[in-house]
Formats: C-alpha cells, sequence, structure tokens
C-alpha cells in the first residue's frame, strides 16, 4: 500500500472513538468488526484472542474446502478409480474438475469486475496482491452462499473492508518501525505488568502524536515488546494474561490474516449478522421470507426510501413521480453497495462509519402494527439510516432534479452525484431523518392522515427554521431539527452562491444568513400568510384615499412594478433592504435573528437602517412606500375590475388565519425581494428623471439596443412602463387592482386553493400572473441595472451593485418557481384547469410572431450585443410557443433554465427572453402599447 | 493450466457421419484453450464446428483434406512444451515409433502428435511424448475396420502434462490418464 494513502487516512482514525471498546475502536478496522459482531463487545482478551482466532480458522477451512485445485487433488488419488467422472470433460457438476471450471467462470467474473475497481486508488486496488485478495474472498463467499452467487457491486462493498483492514495495519506497522529503537535499547527494564488501561491509552497517544516521542517513550517501548510479541499471539493460543492487553491489537490486526478478517467483515456485512440488513439480500432478486410486500428486499428498500422521502418532501416525491423516475432506478446501485459509488472512498468511510454504528438489531415489533413490517428495511437502526441517507443524498440534489424535464435528465443527475459535497452536512441530515424514518414507519399506517396532516405539518417545518427554539411538537415531522430546512436551502442555493463574485468575501456566517434570508422568502410562499400581514392589510383598507393614482405613478417611476409591497409594513421593509444591504457588502453584524419576531424586527429596522442609509432619495421613497401602496390597495379595491376577485381572497385569508397562527413571522422576508427593484429604480431616477417622459419607445425596443448601455435607454424603459401605465389609465388599475390581490392565492396552502379554484379559478390565474409579472419586472429591471451599470454614476459601488442585483433576481425567481409549483398543484387539483391548455391554445397565438422576430432581427443585425447571443432566439422562440401552449409548462421551463444552463450570460439573456415572453403573454395590452410608438 | 485437445481422422462424412454423440455433449467450448487436429476432417464443416469449440485451432493436411492450404506438419509451443503436429500418413512404416521419433527429433518437439492410424497409443519416447489419439469418430481405416473413437485431451500444467484419453468402448466413454514430467526421461509404453 502506498505512503500517501495511509497518511490521507491518518487523520479520520482519531475520529470517533467508541467508549466502551477501550480505545480498540479507535482504529476504524476495529471499531467496524465491533460494529458488524465479528469482535465480542466483551473487553475480555482471552474472547477477543479466541473468537478472532475462530474466524480465522474458519476462513482458512473454508479456503482449503472451497478452492479446489485439480492438480492438487491428483497428487493425493492418482488413478482414481472414478476417473470417468473426474476429467475436464466431465460433465458431473460435482466433479474436481466441475467445480474447478465452475470456479474458473466465477473467478473469471470477479476479475472482471475488480480490475475495473476504484482505479483513482489503483496503486492499491490494482495491485496483484489486493486483487488475489479481494478475488479470493469474493470466490469463497460466492461459494460459500451459492443461493446468492456473485452479483456486481459485492466487490464494491468488500473493497473499503480490505482498505480499512490494509490502512490500520499499515499504521500500526508503521508506529512499530518509529519506535523500534526505543524498544532495543530499554527492553530489559521493562515490565510486562503494566496496567492494561494504561497502556491502550498511551498506544493511542502513540498512534496519534508519533512525532512526539520524547514523551511517548516509555509508551514506545511497550508498544515494541507487545509487537514483537504478535506473530506468538496469533499462533500460540495460550498466552499469559500479562501479554493480553498489549497483544490486543497484534490480535485483531495483523498482516498475514489481513485476507481472512475482511472475509469474516465482508460475511457479516452481508448476512447482517442477525440483523435486520443484510446486503446479500439487495442482491437476491427474490422476495425475502418474511416480507408482506412480495417485492425483492432491494426494491422494497427503494420504496421504503421513497415513502420517507415522501413525508420529508413531498413536492420532491411528487416531481419524481411525475417524471416517472422508480426509486429502484437509481436506489439500486446506491443501496447495493451502500453509496459506495456515489462518494469517493474517503467519504464513503466515514458514511459507513454512520451506518454501521447504528444498530442492527431488528426493532421490537411489539406495537402489533401490521404496518410496520412493510417495511423491513425500517426495521432496524442501520437500516433506517440506510434509507434516510438516500432521502438526504436526494434533497442534495433537491433543487437540479426540480429543474429537469424528463425521466432521463432527472436519473443522470441522480447517478452523478456531485463529487464535492458537505458530507458532514449530509450525514447529520442523514441522522435526523433517520429518527423521522424510524418514526414515520409507525405513522405511515395511515396515509391519509399524512394527507391531512401534511400542509400542517410544511408550514410547522417551514416556522421551524424561524425560530430556534423548541417548537411545539404538534406533528411527528417536527422532529425535523432546524438544521435541516437549513441545509436543504442552502443546497438548493449552493450554485448560485458561488456566482456572486461580490459575494465571496463574505465570511462563510455572512453566506448561510443570506442563504437564510432567501429560505425564508422561499418558505414564505408555501406557508399562509401572517396574522399580522392580514391585519396590515385590512388597515390598509380602511385608509382613505390621500392622493390620485396618477400622482402615486409620478411620485414613485417604477413602483407600479412592485405594486406587491402592498401586502408590506414599511418598517419591515426598511429592516429586509438593510440586513440585504448588509450582507452583500459584507457586513455580518446585522441581527439576524431578531427575524424571530416581528416586533425585534420592526425596531432594529428602523433602528438601523437610518444610519445605514445614506442617500435620503432611498428612504424617502421607502418610508413613504407603504402608505402610497396602501393608497394604492384602496384605489384598486375599489376598482371594478378585480373588487369581488380581491373580496374573496380576503375572505379566504380570513378564513385561513386561525390556521396560520403558528408561524407569525414567515412572510415579511418577502420584501427582500421588493426593495431591490425598488432601489435600483430610484437610482435610476436620480440618473434621469427629466428624460423618462419624453421616450415612449416600445418595451421591446432596449431589447434590441442592448449594446448600448446607456443611461437614458435604461430610462426610457421606465418611462415606458410609466406612460403606458398612464396612457393606459384602465390597464393600469387593473394590473394594481390584480397585484394586490395577488399574494393571496400564491400563498394560500393547497388546500385553500381547493376552495379557491372551485369559485374563481380564472381570477385565481390572473393573480399568479400579475406577481408574476412583478417579480419579472423585477428581473427586468435588474438586467436593466446590469447594463447601464458601465454609464451609472454609482461607480464606486458598481460591484456591489451586480451583486445585489443578482440576489434580488435571484429571489424574484425563486418566487417565479414557486408559484410555478404553485400552478402546477392546481393544475393537478383542479381539473377545470384543463380548459387553459385549450383556452391558451386559441387564437392569441398571433401576436407570439412579433417579439420572436425582432429578437431574431436583432441577432441578424450582428449589432455587438447579440454577439453572443448565438441560438437564443431560437430557443426564445421555442419559450414563446411554450408560453403560449402551456403556461405551467413554461414556468416549469423557466425553472429548468434557471438551474441547468451553466454559463451565466448565456443563462441570463434566456431568462431575459424567456421573461419577456411570459409578460407579453400575460399582458398582451401593455404588449400591444409598447409595440406602437 | 491449459486443456489442449487432440484429435483427428474424422473422416466426416466420407466414413462417418458425425462425431460420435457422447463426444460432442462432452466437447463444450469454454474449457479448452487449444485444438491440434491431425487430419483427415475432411471437409471445411468440421473445421468449423471444432473452431466453435475453441477459436485456437491448429489443423495439418492429411491425404483426404478437401482443404489444401493446412501445412504438412506445425509446431506450437504451449507453456513449457514444444508441440509437434503432423498427420502420419508420409511417415514410414505407419504408426511406427521409431519413424516417428525421427520425425519428432526433426521437429525438435517435447509432444509429437500424429495420426492416420487410427488406433489410440502414447509413447513416452527419449524425453519426450509421441501421441496418437486415434479417429475420434472411430471411421475406417486402411489397416483396420476395428476402430474405436478416441481422442486426447493434455492438461499442460508447467513441466507437466497430463494426458486424458477418451476413449467410446461398446457405448461406454472410457477415460485414461497419462502422466508426464518434462525432467524425467523415462521411456515407456503406457497403452
Amino acid at each position: 500500500m502506498s505512503e500517501e494513502i495511509v497518511q490521507e487516512e491518518a487523520p479520520s482514525l482519531s475520529c470517533v472513538v467508541s467508549a466502551e471498546n477501550r480505545g480498540l475502536g479507535s482504529l476504524r478496522s476495529v471499531r467496524w468488526r465491533l460494529n458488524l459482531g465479528i469482535l465480542p463487545p466483551s473487553p475480555s482478551v482471552d474472547d477477543l484472542r479466541r473468537v478472532t482466532a475462530d474466524s480465522r480458522r474458519r476462513y482458512a477451512g473454508l479456503r482449503r474446502q472451497l478452492l479446489v485445485d485439480p492438480h492438487v487433488a491428483k497428487h493425493g488419488g492418482s488413478n482414481s478409480p472414478d476417473l470417468v467422472m473426474d476429467n475436464p470433460l466431465s460433465q458431473n457438476p460435482d466433479s474436481t474438475w466441475g467445480r474447478f471450471f465452475r470456479n474458473a467462470e466465477l473467478e473469471k467474473m470477479v476479475s472482471q469486475d475488480l480490475s475495473r475497481l476504484y482505479p483513482e486508488l489503483g496503486s492499491y486496488f490494482q495491485a496483484p496482491g489486493c486483487q488475489g485478495m479481494l478475488r479470493r474472498i469474493l470466490l469463497l463467499w460466492c461459494l460459500k452462499h451459492p443461493e446468492s452467487g456473485y452479483r456486481q457491486g459485492m466487490h464494491e462493498l468488500l473493497a473499503p473492508l480490505l482498505y480499512v483492514l490494509n490502512v490500520d495495519i499499515e499504521r500500526l506497522s508503521e508506529v512499530r518501525k518509529i519506535h523500534e529503537d526505543h524498544f532495543i535499547d530499554k527492553f530489559d527494564g521493562l515490565s510486562f505488568e503494566e496496567n492494561d488501561v494504561t497502556y491502550s491509552f498511551d498506544f493511542k497517544k502513540v498512534l496519534d502524536s508519533m512525532e512526539d516521542e520524547v514523551g511517548s517513550q516509555g509508551n514506545s517501548k511497550k508498544v515494541r515488546s507487545l509487537d514483537e510479541l504478535d506473530p506468538e499471539i496469533q499462533t500460540i493460543i495460550l498466552l499469559t494474561d500479562a501479554y493480553g492487553a498489549e497483544g490486543e491489537l497484534g490480535i485483531v490486526l495483523s498482516e498475514k490474516f489481513m485476507e481472512h478478517d475482511a472475509y469474516c467483515m465482508f460475511e457479516a456485512l452481508m448476512s447482517g449478522a442477525g440483523g435486520s440488513v443484510a446486503m446479500a439480500d439487495f442482491f437476491s432478486p427474490i422476495p425475502a421470507g418474511e416480507s408482506q410486500s412480495g417485492l425483492p428486499p432491494v426494491i422494497e428498500a427503494s420504496v421504503a426510501f421513497y415513502h420517507l422521502l415522501s413525508i420529508v418532501d413531498s413536492s420532491l416525491h411528487s416531481h419524481l413521480v411525475e417524471l416517472g423516475v422508480e426509486p429502484q432506478y437509481f436506489a439500486l446501485r446506491w443501496l447495493r453497495v451502500l453509496f459506495g459509488r456515489e462518494f469517493s472512498l474517503r467519504d464513503l468511510l466515514v458514511v459507513w462509519d454512520e451506518i454501521l454504528t447504528a444498530d442492527n438489531n431488528p426493532l421490537h415489533k411489539d406495537s402489533g402494527n401490521e404496518e410496520s413490517s412493510c417495511f423491513n428495511v425500517l426495521n432496524s437502526h442501520r437500516g433506517a439510516l440506510i434509507a434516510a441517507m438516500a432521502v438526504s443524498m436526494i434533497l442534495y440534489v433537491r433543487s437540479s432534479l426540480f429543474a429537469t424535464e424528463n425521466a432521463t435528465t432527472c436519473l443522470q443527475r441522480l447517478l452523478n452525484f456531485p463529487e464535492n459535497i458537505n458530507l458532514k452536512k449530509l450525514v447529520a441530515k442523514a441522522k435526523s431523518l433517520q429518527i423521522l424514518a424510524l418514526d414515520s414507519k409507525l405513522s405511515s399506517s395511515s396515509s391519509f392522515i399524512f394527507d391531512v396532516a401534511y400542509n400542517r405539518s410544511k408550514s410547522a417545518v417551514s416556522g421551524h427554521n424561524l425560530s430556534p427554539g423548541p417548537v411545539s411538537p404538534t406533528t411527528p415531522l417536527s422532529l425535523v431539527p432546524d438544521s435541516y430546512w437549513e441545509e436543504k436551502w442552502r443546497v438548493l442555493h449552493k450554485a448560485e452562491e458561488l456566482r456572486q463574485d461580490s459575494l465571496d468575501k463574505q465570511a462563510p456566517s455572512g453566506k448561510r444568513r443570506w442563504s437564510d434570508k432567501v429560505k425564508l422568502v422561499l418558505s414564505r410562499t408555501e406557508s399562509e400568510p401572517s396574522p399580522a400581514r392580514a391585519e396590515k392589510y385590512k388597515k390598509g383598507h380602511r385608509s382613505s384615499v390621500r392622493r390620485s393614482l396618477l400622482e402615486d405613478l409620478s411620485r414613485h417611476l417604477g413602483w407600479e412594478e412592485d405594486t406587491e409591497t402592498v401586502d408590506c409594513f414599511d418598517t419591515s421593509n426598511l429592516e429586509d433592504r438593510h440586513s440585504i444591504e448588509v450582507q452583500v457588502e459584507g457586513q455580518n453584524e446585522t441581527s439576524i435573528d431578531s427575524i424571530c419576531t416581528a416586533e425585534e424586527r420592526c425596531e432594529s429596522g428602523s433602528g438601523t437602517s437610518v444610519s445605514e442609509e445614506n442617500s435620503s432619495v432611498f428612504s424617502d421613497p421607502a418610508s413613504s412606500g407603504s402608505s402610497t401602496t396602501n393608497d394604492h390597495e384602496n384605489d384598486t379595491e375599489k376598482s371594478s375590475v378585480a373588487s369581488n376577485l380581491s373580496a374573496d381572497e380576503i375572505d379566504d385569508r380570513r378564513l385561513n388565519n386561525p390556521e396560520d397562527s403558528p408561524l407569525p413571522v414567515s412572510s415579511p422576508p418577502e420584501d427582500v425581494l421588493l426593495n431591490y427593484p425598488h432601489e435600483n429604480e430610484s437610482s435610476g431616477k436620480m440618473v434621469s428623471a427629466l428624460k423618462q417622459r419624453r421616450h415612449l419607445s416600445g418595451r421591446f425596443q432596449w431589447l434590441l439596443k442592448l449594446g448600448r448601455n446607456n443611461v437614458s435607454q435604461e430610462a426610457s424603459d421606465k418611462g415606458v412602463i410609466n406612460e403606458t401605465a398612464k396612457s393606459a389609465n384602465r390597464d393600469s388599475k387593473s394590473n394594481t387592482a390584480d397585484s394586490s390581490t395577488a399574494c393571496a392565492p400564491r400563498s394560500s396552502s393547497p388546500t385553500i386553493q381547493r376552495d379557491v379554484v372551485d369559485q374563481n379559478v380564472m381570477g385565481t390565474l390572473k393573480n399568479l400572473g400579475q406577481s408574476m409579472l412583478e417579480h419579472i419586472q423585477v428581473l427586468e429591471s435588474v438586467f436593466q441595472q446590469d447594463r447601464v451599470q458601465v454609464g451609472s454614476l454609482d461607480n464606486s459601488a458598481k460591484s456591489n451593485l451586480v451583486g445585489k442585483g443578482q440576489v434580488t433576481a435571484m429571489t424574484a425567481l425563486k418566487e417565479l418557481r414557486k408559484i410555478s409549483n404553485l400552478l402546477s398543484e392546481m393544475l393537478q387539483m383542479a381539473p377545470g384547469l384543463q380548459s387553459m391548455r385549450s383556452w391558451a391554445l386559441g387564437p392569441q397565438m398571433a401576436w407570439v410572431d412579433e417579439p420572436v422576430d425582432r429578437v431574431e432581427a436583432g441577432l441578424d443585425s450582428g449589432h455587438p450585443a447579440f454577439s453572443d447571443l448565438k441560438g437564443v432566439g431560437v430557443f426564445a422562440k421555442r419559450l414563446f410557443c411554450l408560453i403560449d401552449l402551456d403556461l405551467v409548462f413554461a414556468l416549469h421551463c423557466l425553472s429548468w433554465l434557471f438551474q441547468s444552463t451553466g454559463n451565466e450570460n448565456l443563462r441570463w439573456r434566456d431568462i431575459f427572453c424567456f421573461l419577456t415572453g411570459v409578460i407579453h403573454r400575460l399582458f398582451p395590452s401593455q404588449v400591444l402599447s409598447g409595440f406602437e410608438p | 493450466m491449459v486443456l489442449v485437445l487432440a484429435l483427428g481422422d474424422l473422416h466426416i462424412p466420407h466414413r462417418a457421419a458425425d462425431l460420435p454423440p457422447k463426444f460432442k455433449s462432452m466437447l463444450v467450448p469454454g474449457k479448452i484453450q487449444h485444438i491440434i487436429c491431425t487430419g483427415n476432417l475432411c471437409i471445411k464443416e468440421v473445421q468449423d464446428y471444432l473452431k466453435t469449440l475453441c477459436p485456437d485451432l491448429h489443423i495439418t493436411r492429411g491425404e483426404y483434406d478437401e482443404e489444401t492450404r493446412y501445412p504438412e506438419t506445425k509446431t506450437l509451443t504451449i507453456g513449457q512444451f514444444k508441440l509437434g503436429l503432423c498427420h502420419g500418413h508420409q511417415v514410414i512404416p505407419w504408426g511406427d515409433l521409431d519413424s516417428l521419433a525421427m520425425l519428432q527429433r526433426q521437429l525438435d518437439v517435447d509432444i509429437l502428435v500424429t495420426g492416420h492410424t487410427h488406433q489410440f497409443t502414447a509413447y513416452k519416447h527419449e524425453g519426450g511424448v509421441v501421441i496418437n489419439p486415434g479417429s475420434a469418430t472411430g471411421a475406417y481405416s486402411s489397416i483396420t475396420y476395428d476402430v474405436n473413437p478416441s481422442f486426447v485431451l493434455m492438461d499442460i500444467d508447467g513441466l507437466r502434462v497430463v494426458v486424458y484419453v477418451y476413449e467410446l468402448i461398446d457405448g461406454e466413454v472410457k477415460v485414461d490418464k497419462i502422466d508426464f514430467k518434462k525432467t524425467t526421461a523415462t521411456t515407456h509404453s503406457a497403452h
């Protein structure tokens, strides 16, 4: 074995020491053997020696018995009478030659797999010695268990075992070598009557600090002395007890018997050693005897793990089911080799540490619950951990799975598990899920209860991450620890985090906070509106109209894009913006904890915002924003277009408020995304407030002039928006009316939607569309920001601006994704919505052509801005068609776009084109006005 | 460990229709690494059949072989042993040990495999072995009509070769075994 492998593994050896094993557990191989039940848990040296020797003798006997050599047999009985039976061409399978040929066949199969074992660690695993050992062990096991036979993957279960043994043995001999000198010098003065405990403790110390030779001189002497005795201990069974303790490691670790020990470990792992998880079952194509499902064990385990997934993350589960991704497609590989293919060997050892440490004994079935036995896998701690590990892994790639559109790509993602993973978190999550798995086994009995409890539990869980403190365990799902969801979303945002150059300088805690924030934003869409918010809503309802709509629009340019803020506190507005700013700028000192309560948030927000805000331009609209938006609200409430609609929504909301009480603070963080555009807009306003009115260019025009990057262009866009709103007063009215009610359906949970859908499907959809538009506009503004940043006055904060813009855009995109999920859920729930499809296929098709043509014209013009837009035009066309065909599908496309495209430039522009299409699709009136300058 | 099948004088289809079914059932692909055939197959179909048993096929030409491209003699090295192959109708007197020994020296081989007599014989001679696997189909020869189908399987392992003789006598396959070590210089007839 190469030296570097030893070194590489060295740190991990000292990671876990099981207390009861007196230091033996400090070596991973020994610990595994204890966990696998090969070594007795009792600390008696005699037991240890006896058991070890027995197991090795058994292997040696097996080897003698099963590994046949026809030539050797010839020596014993030459000219044997049954030469007719025992010849190379004999048809008798029991003949020596028959067995020989069978073994040879098996060996060939095994060798084929072994030759491809861990090519990255080929120096060790491809060495002839190692290959021979692995081959013999596998061969013997297969011969011993003809009912299982050899299956691909078994070698990958064995390899880590042998590797671990080898690492430990190397380590031991290394220690011996280092301390040899000391031993020779002072051997005579050594007494063998040393205390056992002292010894093992010292030895560990020696292992950990080998360089510290001065301090451990005495210990190393002892080590050396016992090492010399090792071979004796191996061979001479009766040895005085005085040497016993020193021999312990020598007993259990010996290079000579590495193969024997590896076989025993492998056999224990495969058979499960009396426990409920026997890896051999996973290779068996026939159902296990006690299985009720009648499925092969590995399929059953896959189903169990899917079941667990459905509890933990039903949306992902339904997504996978929708795509037709059966669990066994990938779980077969995951489970059979115990995730050996998904992790590097180094990580795998850590994972196995956990899996093997978990108790494999079947849990008591005294509950008498027949359902509990429906998943045999979940009947032990180890099995539950394995299932939990699988779920944890699938959640790790959750976001990219959501981005997949068909089973093939989905499986591709699942079978190409990312390499750079945070193993600790993964394992920690798995462990937390393990508890859930063991628990869910019981709750699985009544799936309908689960269905009912689903929404509650969902909100309860989302409430968790908001309040780190103890939460009332109303549902079994509250067992999910806070870190779980955080982790989940962290994974989701990992990719984006990486892209954020400006955020790179942040401390890790800052990143975490940021993800926290986003997580809150996202969870908000799933959760229901908070009472506080609803209250505010009502309050706004009561307030009287002070300004005309026109006034509002002129005062707050671009605010029509952000009409969603009607739902928000002004204080929380400030707070959120403030905190985001702080995060972006890497100032982590703000109190993220204040999120816990809305009151705190208000205080801290208002307190710090003043100090943070450098320009009064920012703070003015922000502070006055709420009143303005309240006015907005009132205006729109009264407008005839959507008053019925909004009233309905409000009713719904009021009805649902009691249910919302567990999560009083989940909603406000949404403001994050609303503030940024606001800020951006206002900065844009600063730059070119005067020019804005003059430009009446179409909305699409700026797409064609992307390359100009001038401020006026940007301003004109806003002006367009403004003008559009002005000139088409009715339109904007209806728009704002929609927007005021938009949040209700979006934030309502599926159960509520069921009611809503019945009454007002189309209205809800429209509202959804409006809220989508808002997010899209947020994105648009970010885009503009991106483009004009060269000409922007705020040069110093340029990078920050980009970063902020990205944050905002990401947030908005995520909101969109949530909406799309919601939409698809609605689609499933309400068959009436299917008519949407046919409606969408109607005569509206025609207008799609023009934007597409324009994009293509831009491409054809060869303008530098389009130089890197290769293929985007075609892409956009495709997307536009999709939009027209199916809104829901298009939104899925959006999420796909958002996730999958690696090229950042391309991605941004794709998204942009797509979003523009969505806008046009949803609001033809705006489109028309935009096209007619 | 290498298994080498040696057979010859099948005379299909002139003197025999096919290999005996018992032989055919024993000869399965996957076990044999080399086939050496002394000749007189006589048609190409037989060669194709032998190829199915093992792709490494070596044939010398018998006087009835349709295929004229087979060589008169052939030598090959398997493991530590050098094998010589010849049909034997060229060696006169047919089946004479001294004449065959001359050929053995000529080819400078440890094991000489010849045919033509349709009688299984195996001699250990001058530190080598001279083997005649007989006729695998039991076809009559110009010498005798009383022919038992037989072939030879050699298990070459290091310096040792174990010759298994398969003979079909009264419908039963009889197996015999001859041990031979390269270093030993003893010479005696084993059959």
